[in-house]
Protein backbone atom coordinates (compact mmCIF):
# COMPACT_ATOMS: atom_id res chain seq x y z
CA UNK A 1 0.00 0.00 0.00
CA UNK A 2 2.92 2.27 0.81
CA UNK A 3 4.39 1.60 -2.58
CA UNK A 4 1.08 2.35 -4.26
CA UNK A 5 1.12 5.75 -2.59
CA UNK A 6 4.65 6.32 -3.86
CA UNK A 7 3.53 5.33 -7.34
CA UNK A 8 0.65 7.81 -7.19
CA UNK A 9 3.13 10.48 -6.14
CA UNK A 10 5.31 9.53 -9.10
CA UNK A 11 2.32 9.89 -11.43
CA UNK A 12 1.58 13.33 -9.97
CA UNK A 13 5.21 14.34 -10.34
CA UNK A 14 5.23 13.25 -13.97
CA UNK A 15 2.32 15.61 -14.56
CA UNK A 16 4.47 18.38 -13.09
CA UNK A 17 7.39 17.37 -15.34
CA UNK A 18 5.19 17.52 -18.44
CA UNK A 19 3.73 20.85 -17.29
CA UNK A 20 7.18 22.35 -16.78
CA UNK A 21 7.36 23.28 -20.45
CA UNK A 22 11.07 24.04 -20.33
CA UNK A 23 13.17 20.95 -21.18
CA UNK A 24 15.95 21.79 -18.69
CA UNK A 25 13.46 22.27 -15.85
CA UNK A 26 11.71 19.05 -16.84
CA UNK A 27 15.02 17.19 -16.78
CA UNK A 28 15.97 18.48 -13.33
CA UNK A 29 12.52 17.70 -11.97
CA UNK A 30 12.55 14.22 -13.47
CA UNK A 31 15.96 13.35 -12.00
CA UNK A 32 14.89 14.59 -8.56
CA UNK A 33 11.52 12.79 -8.71
CA UNK A 34 13.02 9.44 -9.67
CA UNK A 35 15.76 9.78 -7.05
CA UNK A 36 13.08 10.37 -4.44
CA UNK A 37 11.25 7.31 -5.69
CA UNK A 38 14.25 5.09 -4.99
CA UNK A 39 15.38 3.71 -1.66
CA UNK A 40 18.83 2.65 -2.78
CA UNK A 41 20.57 5.14 -5.08
CA UNK A 42 23.73 3.18 -5.90
CA UNK A 43 24.70 3.87 -9.50
CA UNK A 44 22.10 6.62 -9.85
CA UNK A 45 24.58 9.01 -11.56
CA UNK A 46 24.79 6.53 -14.43
CA UNK A 47 21.07 6.83 -14.97
CA UNK A 48 21.22 10.62 -14.55
CA UNK A 49 23.93 10.82 -17.23
CA UNK A 50 21.81 8.71 -19.60
CA UNK A 51 18.79 10.94 -18.92
CA UNK A 52 20.88 14.05 -19.70
CA UNK A 53 22.03 12.47 -22.98
CA UNK A 54 18.44 11.65 -23.87
CA UNK A 55 17.36 15.21 -23.00
CA UNK A 56 20.07 16.47 -25.35
CA UNK A 57 18.74 14.19 -28.09
CA UNK A 58 15.17 15.45 -27.52
CA UNK A 59 16.45 19.03 -27.65
CA UNK A 60 18.25 18.30 -30.93
CA UNK A 61 15.68 16.28 -32.86
CA UNK A 62 12.45 16.64 -30.89
CA UNK A 63 10.02 13.97 -29.76
CA UNK A 64 11.13 11.64 -32.53
CA UNK A 65 14.11 10.82 -30.31
CA UNK A 66 11.71 8.50 -28.51
CA UNK A 67 11.82 6.16 -31.50
CA UNK A 68 15.62 6.10 -31.41
CA UNK A 69 15.45 5.39 -27.69
CA UNK A 70 13.03 2.52 -28.31
CA UNK A 71 15.48 0.97 -30.77
CA UNK A 72 18.38 1.46 -28.35
CA UNK A 73 16.39 -0.07 -25.49
CA UNK A 74 15.47 -2.99 -27.72
CA UNK A 75 19.18 -3.64 -28.31
CA UNK A 76 19.79 -3.18 -24.59
CA UNK A 77 17.09 -5.73 -23.83
CA UNK A 78 18.83 -8.23 -26.11
CA UNK A 79 22.12 -7.57 -24.32
CA UNK A 80 20.38 -8.02 -20.97
CA UNK A 81 18.87 -11.31 -22.14
CA UNK A 82 22.30 -12.52 -23.21
CA UNK A 83 23.73 -11.50 -19.84
CA UNK A 84 20.90 -13.36 -18.09
CA UNK A 85 21.51 -16.43 -20.25
CA UNK A 86 25.20 -16.42 -19.33
CA UNK A 87 24.26 -16.03 -15.66
CA UNK A 88 21.92 -19.03 -15.83
CA UNK A 89 24.57 -21.13 -17.58
CA UNK A 90 27.15 -20.13 -15.00
CA UNK A 91 24.75 -20.96 -12.16
CA UNK A 92 24.05 -24.34 -13.76
CA UNK A 93 27.77 -25.08 -13.66
CA UNK A 94 28.26 -24.98 -17.41
CA UNK A 95 31.30 -23.27 -18.89
CA UNK B 1 14.48 -14.05 -17.31
CA UNK B 2 13.67 -11.43 -14.75
CA UNK B 3 10.01 -10.75 -14.06
CA UNK B 4 8.62 -7.25 -13.52
CA UNK B 5 6.72 -6.40 -10.36
CA UNK B 6 3.44 -4.51 -10.28
CA UNK B 7 5.31 -1.25 -9.73
CA UNK B 8 7.37 -1.84 -12.85
CA UNK B 9 4.23 -2.56 -14.84
CA UNK B 10 2.73 0.70 -13.58
CA UNK B 11 5.82 2.72 -14.53
CA UNK B 12 5.91 1.10 -17.98
CA UNK B 13 2.24 1.97 -18.48
CA UNK B 14 2.95 5.53 -17.36
CA UNK B 15 5.86 5.78 -19.83
CA UNK B 16 3.67 4.47 -22.62
CA UNK B 17 0.92 6.97 -21.82
CA UNK B 18 3.43 9.82 -21.82
CA UNK B 19 4.85 8.63 -25.15
CA UNK B 20 1.35 8.54 -26.62
CA UNK B 21 0.92 12.16 -25.49
CA UNK B 22 4.41 13.24 -26.61
CA UNK B 23 4.47 11.93 -30.16
CA UNK B 24 1.27 13.46 -31.63
CA UNK B 25 1.54 16.70 -29.62
CA UNK B 26 5.30 17.04 -30.20
CA UNK B 27 5.74 17.86 -26.51
CA UNK B 28 9.46 17.61 -25.63
CA UNK B 29 8.84 17.52 -21.85
CA UNK B 30 6.46 14.57 -22.20
CA UNK B 31 8.95 12.86 -24.52
CA UNK B 32 11.68 13.40 -21.93
CA UNK B 33 9.47 12.04 -19.16
CA UNK B 34 8.48 8.97 -21.20
CA UNK B 35 12.02 8.26 -22.36
CA UNK B 36 13.60 8.77 -18.96
CA UNK B 37 11.08 6.42 -17.34
CA UNK B 38 11.93 3.75 -19.93
CA UNK B 39 15.63 4.36 -19.33
CA UNK B 40 15.01 4.17 -15.60
CA UNK B 41 13.41 0.74 -15.89
CA UNK B 42 16.21 -0.53 -18.11
CA UNK B 43 18.82 0.76 -15.67
CA UNK B 44 17.01 -0.94 -12.78
CA UNK B 45 16.86 -4.21 -14.72
CA UNK B 46 20.59 -4.02 -15.40
CA UNK B 47 21.27 -3.22 -11.74
CA UNK B 48 19.11 -6.15 -10.68
CA UNK B 49 21.03 -8.60 -12.87
CA UNK B 50 24.38 -7.27 -11.62
CA UNK B 51 23.28 -7.54 -8.00
CA UNK B 52 21.97 -11.05 -8.56
CA UNK B 53 25.26 -12.09 -10.11
CA UNK B 54 27.15 -10.59 -7.16
CA UNK B 55 24.91 -12.47 -4.73
CA UNK B 56 25.28 -15.75 -6.67
CA UNK B 57 29.09 -15.49 -6.72
CA UNK B 58 29.16 -15.07 -2.94
CA UNK B 59 26.98 -18.15 -2.41
CA UNK B 60 28.20 -20.71 0.13
CA UNK B 61 26.09 -23.75 0.97
CA UNK B 62 26.62 -25.89 4.02
CA UNK B 63 24.45 -28.98 3.67
CA UNK B 64 24.43 -31.79 6.18
CA UNK B 65 22.54 -35.09 5.78
CA UNK B 66 22.19 -37.42 8.73
CA UNK B 67 22.91 -40.46 6.51
CA UNK B 68 24.62 -40.53 3.14
CA UNK B 69 24.24 -44.29 2.61
CA UNK B 70 20.66 -45.35 2.99
CA UNK B 71 17.99 -47.67 1.75
CA UNK B 72 15.39 -46.93 -0.91
CA UNK B 73 12.39 -45.27 0.66
CA UNK B 74 14.20 -44.48 3.90
CA UNK B 75 13.86 -40.97 5.30
CA UNK B 76 16.86 -38.71 5.64
CA UNK B 77 16.99 -35.40 7.45
CA UNK B 78 18.75 -32.59 5.64
CA UNK B 79 20.05 -29.47 7.36
CA UNK B 80 21.09 -26.71 5.05
CA UNK B 81 22.46 -23.27 5.65
CA UNK B 82 23.07 -20.85 2.80
CA UNK B 83 25.29 -17.83 3.22
CA UNK B 84 25.55 -15.06 0.68
CA UNK B 85 26.03 -11.33 0.46
CA UNK B 86 22.67 -9.68 -0.09
CA UNK B 87 23.04 -6.40 -2.01
CA UNK B 88 21.25 -3.37 -0.55
CA UNK B 89 17.66 -3.02 -1.73
CA UNK B 90 17.43 -6.66 -2.70
CA UNK B 91 15.66 -9.39 -0.77
CA UNK B 92 16.82 -12.95 -1.26
CA UNK B 93 15.33 -16.18 0.00
CA UNK B 94 16.73 -19.60 -0.72
CA UNK B 95 15.30 -23.05 -1.23
CA UNK B 96 17.31 -26.24 -1.35
CA UNK B 97 16.76 -28.58 -4.32
CA UNK B 98 16.50 -32.20 -3.16
CA UNK B 99 17.78 -35.01 -5.39
CA UNK B 100 15.63 -35.71 -8.44
CA UNK B 101 14.59 -39.11 -7.12
CA UNK B 102 13.56 -37.78 -3.71
CA UNK B 103 10.10 -37.05 -2.47
CA UNK B 104 9.62 -34.19 -0.07
CA UNK B 105 10.32 -30.52 -0.56
CA UNK B 106 12.59 -28.05 1.12
CA UNK B 107 11.23 -24.96 2.85
CA UNK B 108 12.12 -21.42 1.95
CA UNK B 109 14.68 -19.88 4.24
CA UNK B 110 16.61 -16.67 4.66
CA UNK B 111 20.34 -16.52 3.98
CA UNK B 112 22.34 -17.21 7.11
CA UNK B 113 19.51 -19.18 8.71
CA UNK B 114 19.60 -22.97 8.86
CA UNK B 115 16.65 -24.95 7.53
CA UNK B 116 15.86 -28.61 8.10
CA UNK B 117 13.63 -30.91 6.11
CA UNK B 118 13.10 -34.60 5.43
CA UNK B 119 13.38 -36.44 2.15
CA UNK B 120 12.76 -40.00 1.05
CA UNK B 121 14.86 -41.37 -1.77
CA UNK B 122 12.72 -43.45 -4.08
CA UNK B 123 15.24 -44.92 -6.48
CA UNK B 124 18.45 -46.82 -5.88
CA UNK B 125 21.84 -45.67 -7.09
CA UNK B 126 24.12 -42.71 -6.65
CA UNK B 127 22.40 -39.39 -6.43
CA UNK B 128 23.14 -35.83 -5.43
CA UNK B 129 21.32 -32.67 -4.50
CA UNK B 130 20.22 -30.35 -7.24
CA UNK B 131 21.74 -27.21 -5.76
CA UNK B 132 19.80 -24.29 -4.37
CA UNK B 133 17.32 -21.83 -5.82
CA UNK B 134 17.77 -18.15 -5.08
CA UNK B 135 14.50 -16.25 -5.06
CA UNK B 136 15.64 -12.67 -5.47
CA UNK B 137 13.42 -9.63 -5.58
CA UNK B 138 13.62 -5.88 -5.30
CA UNK B 139 11.02 -3.17 -5.76
CA UNK B 140 11.09 -3.57 -9.55
CA UNK B 141 12.02 -7.12 -10.53
CA UNK B 142 12.03 -10.70 -9.29
CA UNK B 143 14.03 -13.70 -10.45
CA UNK B 144 14.45 -17.35 -9.45
CA UNK B 145 17.97 -18.58 -10.14
CA UNK B 146 18.87 -22.25 -9.75
CA UNK B 147 22.51 -22.62 -8.72
CA UNK B 148 23.46 -26.22 -9.44
CA UNK B 149 27.06 -26.16 -8.25
CA UNK B 150 26.59 -26.76 -4.53
CA UNK B 151 25.23 -30.32 -4.80
CA UNK B 152 27.25 -32.11 -2.10
CA UNK B 153 26.98 -34.49 -0.36
CA UNK B 154 26.43 -37.39 -2.74
CA UNK B 155 24.01 -40.03 -1.52
CA UNK B 156 24.11 -43.75 -2.10
CA UNK B 157 20.77 -45.55 -2.10
CA UNK B 158 20.39 -49.31 -1.89
CA UNK B 159 17.32 -51.01 -3.33
CA UNK B 160 14.67 -52.47 -1.09
CA UNK B 161 15.26 -56.17 -0.46
CA UNK B 162 19.03 -56.07 -0.90
CA UNK B 163 21.51 -55.68 1.88
CA UNK B 164 24.39 -53.30 1.49
CA UNK B 165 26.82 -56.03 0.51
CA UNK B 166 24.47 -57.15 -2.27
CA UNK B 167 23.99 -60.71 -1.04
CA UNK B 168 20.22 -60.58 -0.99
CA UNK B 169 17.53 -60.43 1.62
CA UNK B 170 18.51 -61.98 4.90
CA UNK B 171 21.92 -62.96 3.61
CA UNK B 172 23.74 -62.15 6.77
CA UNK B 173 24.67 -59.60 9.34
CA UNK B 174 25.80 -56.53 7.49
CA UNK B 175 26.07 -52.97 8.62
CA UNK B 176 23.14 -52.04 6.40
CA UNK B 177 19.93 -50.55 7.64
CA UNK B 178 17.05 -52.69 8.85
CA UNK B 179 15.79 -54.65 5.88
CA UNK B 180 12.15 -54.29 6.65
CA UNK B 181 9.74 -55.18 3.87
CA UNK B 182 7.92 -52.13 2.68
CA UNK B 183 4.17 -51.93 3.04
CA UNK B 184 3.86 -51.32 -0.67
CA UNK B 185 5.48 -53.76 -3.07
CA UNK B 186 6.81 -52.45 -6.35
CA UNK B 187 5.66 -55.23 -8.66
CA UNK B 188 2.62 -57.44 -8.24
CA UNK B 189 1.85 -61.01 -9.29
CA UNK B 190 -0.53 -61.33 -12.17
CA UNK B 191 -0.90 -65.09 -12.02
CA UNK B 192 0.80 -68.47 -12.13
CA UNK B 193 1.67 -70.90 -14.89
CA UNK B 194 3.35 -74.32 -14.98
CA UNK B 195 7.12 -74.30 -14.88
CA UNK B 196 8.84 -74.64 -18.23
CA UNK B 197 12.43 -75.53 -18.91
CA UNK B 198 14.54 -72.38 -18.86
CA UNK B 199 12.35 -70.49 -16.40
CA UNK B 200 13.98 -68.76 -13.48
CA UNK B 201 13.79 -71.18 -10.52
CA UNK B 202 13.64 -68.16 -8.26
CA UNK B 203 10.16 -67.46 -9.59
CA UNK B 204 8.75 -70.83 -8.50
CA UNK B 205 5.87 -70.36 -6.11
CA UNK B 206 6.24 -73.15 -3.61
CA UNK B 207 2.82 -72.87 -2.06
CA UNK B 208 0.98 -73.21 -5.36
CA UNK B 209 3.43 -75.90 -6.50
CA UNK B 210 2.76 -77.93 -3.36
CA UNK B 211 -0.99 -77.56 -3.74
CA UNK B 212 -0.95 -78.63 -7.42
CA UNK B 213 1.82 -81.14 -7.06
CA UNK B 214 3.75 -79.66 -9.95
CA UNK B 215 6.01 -76.67 -10.29
CA UNK B 216 4.28 -73.35 -10.86
CA UNK B 217 6.04 -70.06 -11.41
CA UNK B 218 4.84 -66.60 -10.59
CA UNK B 219 4.02 -64.31 -13.49
CA UNK B 220 4.81 -60.76 -12.55
CA UNK B 221 2.67 -57.95 -13.83
CA UNK B 222 5.46 -56.64 -16.03
CA UNK B 223 6.23 -59.93 -17.78
CA UNK B 224 3.35 -60.36 -20.19
CA UNK B 225 2.27 -58.61 -23.32
CA UNK B 226 4.14 -55.69 -24.87
CA UNK B 227 5.80 -52.89 -23.03
CA UNK B 228 3.41 -51.64 -20.37
CA UNK B 229 2.25 -48.09 -19.94
CA UNK B 230 2.37 -46.89 -16.37
CA UNK B 231 -0.15 -44.15 -15.72
CA UNK B 232 0.35 -42.18 -12.53
CA UNK B 233 -2.58 -40.19 -11.16
CA UNK B 234 -1.24 -37.40 -8.95
CA UNK B 235 -3.54 -36.82 -5.98
CA UNK B 236 -4.81 -33.32 -5.17
CA UNK B 237 -3.18 -31.31 -2.42
CA UNK B 238 -6.30 -31.30 -0.26
CA UNK B 239 -6.00 -33.96 2.42
CA UNK B 240 -2.49 -34.78 1.31
CA UNK B 241 -0.63 -37.12 3.62
CA UNK B 242 3.15 -36.92 2.97
CA UNK B 243 3.78 -40.45 4.22
CA UNK B 244 1.08 -41.95 1.98
CA UNK B 245 2.35 -40.02 -1.01
CA UNK B 246 5.91 -41.12 -0.26
CA UNK B 247 4.82 -44.76 -0.27
CA UNK B 248 2.84 -44.14 -3.45
CA UNK B 249 5.91 -42.59 -5.15
CA UNK B 250 7.98 -45.53 -4.03
CA UNK B 251 5.51 -48.02 -5.48
CA UNK B 252 5.48 -46.13 -8.79
CA UNK B 253 9.29 -45.94 -8.92
CA UNK B 254 9.50 -49.63 -8.11
CA UNK B 255 7.00 -50.48 -10.86
CA UNK B 256 8.86 -48.39 -13.43
CA UNK B 257 12.18 -49.87 -12.43
CA UNK B 258 10.76 -53.39 -12.50
CA UNK B 259 9.13 -52.88 -15.89
CA UNK B 260 12.33 -51.52 -17.41
CA UNK B 261 14.65 -54.14 -15.98
CA UNK B 262 12.35 -57.09 -16.69
CA UNK B 263 11.11 -56.11 -20.14
CA UNK B 264 11.84 -53.97 -23.14
CA UNK B 265 11.16 -50.74 -21.31
CA UNK B 266 7.92 -49.02 -20.47
CA UNK B 267 6.04 -45.83 -21.12
CA UNK B 268 5.15 -43.36 -18.43
CA UNK B 269 2.13 -41.08 -18.30
CA UNK B 270 1.57 -38.72 -15.38
CA UNK B 271 -1.84 -37.08 -15.09
CA UNK B 272 -3.40 -34.72 -12.59
CA UNK B 273 -7.12 -34.17 -13.00
CA UNK B 274 -7.85 -33.53 -16.65
CA UNK B 275 -4.28 -32.63 -17.48
CA UNK B 276 -1.35 -34.65 -18.78
CA UNK B 277 1.59 -33.53 -16.63
CA UNK B 278 4.33 -35.68 -18.14
CA UNK B 279 4.61 -38.32 -20.82
CA UNK B 280 7.62 -40.47 -21.59
CA UNK B 281 7.07 -42.94 -24.42
CA UNK B 282 8.83 -46.32 -24.62
CA UNK B 283 11.92 -45.66 -22.59
CA UNK B 284 14.66 -48.12 -21.79
CA UNK B 285 16.64 -45.65 -19.74
CA UNK B 286 15.88 -46.07 -16.07
CA UNK B 287 17.55 -42.78 -15.20
CA UNK B 288 15.39 -40.94 -17.69
CA UNK B 289 12.25 -42.59 -16.31
CA UNK B 290 13.14 -41.85 -12.72
CA UNK B 291 14.08 -38.29 -13.64
CA UNK B 292 10.61 -37.92 -15.17
CA UNK B 293 9.15 -39.11 -11.88
CA UNK B 294 11.44 -36.90 -9.82
CA UNK B 295 9.95 -33.92 -8.10
CA UNK B 296 6.38 -35.12 -8.46
CA UNK B 297 4.10 -33.88 -5.73
CA UNK B 298 0.37 -33.67 -5.11
CA UNK B 299 -1.03 -31.22 -7.58
CA UNK B 300 -4.22 -29.25 -7.59
CA UNK B 301 -6.05 -30.06 -10.87
CA UNK B 302 -5.87 -27.07 -13.17
CA UNK B 303 -8.22 -28.46 -15.80
CA UNK B 304 -11.02 -30.32 -13.99
CA UNK B 305 -13.29 -32.38 -16.18
CA UNK B 306 -16.38 -31.84 -14.01
CA UNK B 307 -17.36 -35.51 -14.24
CA UNK B 308 -17.47 -35.45 -18.03
CA UNK B 309 -17.71 -39.05 -19.23
CA UNK B 310 -15.47 -38.48 -22.25
CA UNK B 311 -15.92 -39.25 -25.93
CA UNK B 312 -15.42 -43.02 -25.59
CA UNK B 313 -18.32 -43.34 -23.15
CA UNK B 314 -20.51 -41.02 -25.18
CA UNK B 315 -19.80 -43.00 -28.33
CA UNK B 316 -20.78 -46.16 -26.45
CA UNK B 317 -24.05 -44.59 -25.37
CA UNK B 318 -24.73 -43.44 -28.92
CA UNK B 319 -24.46 -47.03 -30.08
CA UNK B 320 -27.15 -48.24 -27.68
CA UNK B 321 -29.70 -50.29 -29.55
CA UNK B 322 -33.29 -50.43 -28.52
CA UNK B 323 -33.59 -54.18 -28.50
CA UNK B 324 -36.87 -55.20 -26.92
CA UNK B 325 -38.06 -51.60 -26.73
CA UNK B 326 -41.27 -50.19 -28.09
CA UNK B 327 -41.41 -47.95 -31.17
CA UNK B 328 -41.53 -44.77 -29.07
CA UNK B 329 -38.54 -45.81 -27.07
CA UNK B 330 -36.67 -46.71 -30.26
CA UNK B 331 -37.43 -43.29 -31.70
CA UNK B 332 -36.29 -41.67 -28.48
CA UNK B 333 -33.08 -43.73 -28.45
CA UNK B 334 -32.38 -42.86 -32.10
CA UNK B 335 -32.77 -39.16 -31.36
CA UNK B 336 -30.73 -39.48 -28.22
CA UNK B 337 -27.98 -41.28 -30.16
CA UNK B 338 -27.92 -38.57 -32.84
CA UNK B 339 -27.67 -35.84 -30.18
CA UNK B 340 -24.90 -37.70 -28.38
CA UNK B 341 -23.04 -38.33 -31.66
CA UNK B 342 -23.26 -34.67 -32.59
CA UNK B 343 -22.10 -33.67 -29.12
CA UNK B 344 -19.19 -36.12 -29.26
CA UNK B 345 -18.07 -34.69 -32.60
CA UNK B 346 -18.38 -31.11 -31.40
CA UNK B 347 -16.77 -31.63 -28.02
CA UNK B 348 -13.00 -31.06 -28.20
CA UNK B 349 -12.23 -33.32 -25.16
CA UNK B 350 -8.53 -32.30 -25.07
CA UNK B 351 -7.65 -34.67 -22.23
CA UNK B 352 -9.07 -37.71 -24.02
CA UNK B 353 -7.30 -36.61 -27.21
CA UNK B 354 -3.99 -36.23 -25.35
CA UNK B 355 -4.40 -39.65 -23.72
CA UNK B 356 -5.29 -41.18 -27.08
CA UNK B 357 -2.18 -39.68 -28.64
CA UNK B 358 -0.07 -40.94 -25.74
CA UNK B 359 -1.49 -44.45 -26.12
CA UNK B 360 -0.75 -44.28 -29.82
CA UNK B 361 2.89 -43.43 -29.20
CA UNK B 362 3.32 -45.87 -26.34
CA UNK B 363 2.07 -48.87 -28.37
CA UNK B 364 1.41 -50.65 -25.09
CA UNK B 365 -0.81 -53.66 -24.62
CA UNK B 366 -1.49 -52.90 -20.99
CA UNK B 367 -1.99 -49.78 -18.95
CA UNK B 368 -1.36 -49.85 -15.23
CA UNK B 369 -3.01 -47.02 -13.42
CA UNK B 370 -1.43 -46.03 -10.12
CA UNK B 371 -3.77 -43.90 -8.11
CA UNK B 372 -4.61 -43.13 -4.51
CA UNK B 373 -8.22 -42.69 -5.68
CA UNK B 374 -8.63 -39.52 -3.67
CA UNK B 375 -12.23 -38.44 -3.02
CA UNK B 376 -13.69 -36.22 -5.69
CA UNK B 377 -13.88 -36.25 -9.44
CA UNK B 378 -12.39 -39.39 -11.01
CA UNK B 379 -13.66 -38.74 -14.51
CA UNK B 380 -10.10 -38.35 -15.84
CA UNK B 381 -9.34 -41.91 -14.74
CA UNK B 382 -12.60 -43.14 -16.26
CA UNK B 383 -11.74 -41.42 -19.54
CA UNK B 384 -8.24 -42.89 -19.42
CA UNK B 385 -9.55 -46.41 -18.80
CA UNK B 386 -12.18 -46.09 -21.53
CA UNK B 387 -9.65 -44.85 -24.07
CA UNK B 388 -7.47 -47.83 -23.19
CA UNK B 389 -10.37 -50.21 -23.69
CA UNK B 390 -11.14 -48.65 -27.06
CA UNK B 391 -7.59 -49.59 -28.09
CA UNK B 392 -8.06 -53.10 -26.73
CA UNK B 393 -5.60 -52.61 -23.89
CA UNK B 394 -5.77 -54.39 -20.59
CA UNK B 395 -6.38 -51.99 -17.71
CA UNK B 396 -5.01 -52.72 -14.28
CA UNK B 397 -5.72 -50.36 -11.43
CA UNK B 398 -3.39 -50.26 -8.44
CA UNK B 399 -4.94 -48.41 -5.57
CA UNK B 400 -4.88 -48.57 -1.77
CA UNK B 401 -7.03 -51.20 -0.12
CA UNK B 402 -10.59 -50.03 0.39
CA UNK B 403 -10.20 -47.04 -1.91
CA UNK B 404 -12.73 -48.45 -4.36
CA UNK B 405 -12.37 -48.75 -8.10
CA UNK B 406 -13.39 -47.13 -11.35
CA UNK B 407 -15.48 -48.55 -14.18
CA UNK B 408 -13.72 -50.20 -17.08
CA UNK B 409 -10.75 -51.78 -15.32
CA UNK B 410 -9.90 -55.45 -15.83
CA UNK B 411 -8.12 -56.00 -12.54
CA UNK B 412 -7.62 -54.12 -9.32
CA UNK B 413 -4.45 -54.68 -7.34
CA UNK B 414 -3.77 -53.38 -3.89
CA UNK B 415 -0.94 -50.93 -3.53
Amino acid sequence: MEFDRKFLLLCGSEVLVVAAGNLAAALILQVIVLAAFLGDRRGYPVFAAAAILFAAAVYAVGSIALLGLAVALGCGYLALTLYDYRLVRWAAGEP
Amino acid sequence: MIRPTRTTGGIAALALALAVVALPLANPAAALAAGSLALFLFWRAWRFERDLFAAATSLAVNRDVDRTILRQGAAATVRVRVDLVTPPGMEIRVRDIPPAVASGGAPLSLPGKAAAYTIRLMAPGETAFGGVVLLASDAFFTRDLACRRPNAPHLRVFPVGTTENGRGTGAGMGDAEVDRRAALAGQGIRGFRPYRSGDDPGQIDWKVSARRDTYYIRQLTGLEGGTPLIAVDLPPRAGDDPATFARFSMAVCGAVEGAITSRDGCSLLVVAGGEVVRFLPRTLDIREALAALGGLAPLEPRAPLYRAPGPAVLAGRARMNGRGAGPEEKTYLARFASVISAFTKQSPAPFAAAVRAAFGRAEASEVRIYSLLAPGDKSHLIQLAREAKVRGMRVVLRAPAGAGTIPGVDAVEVL
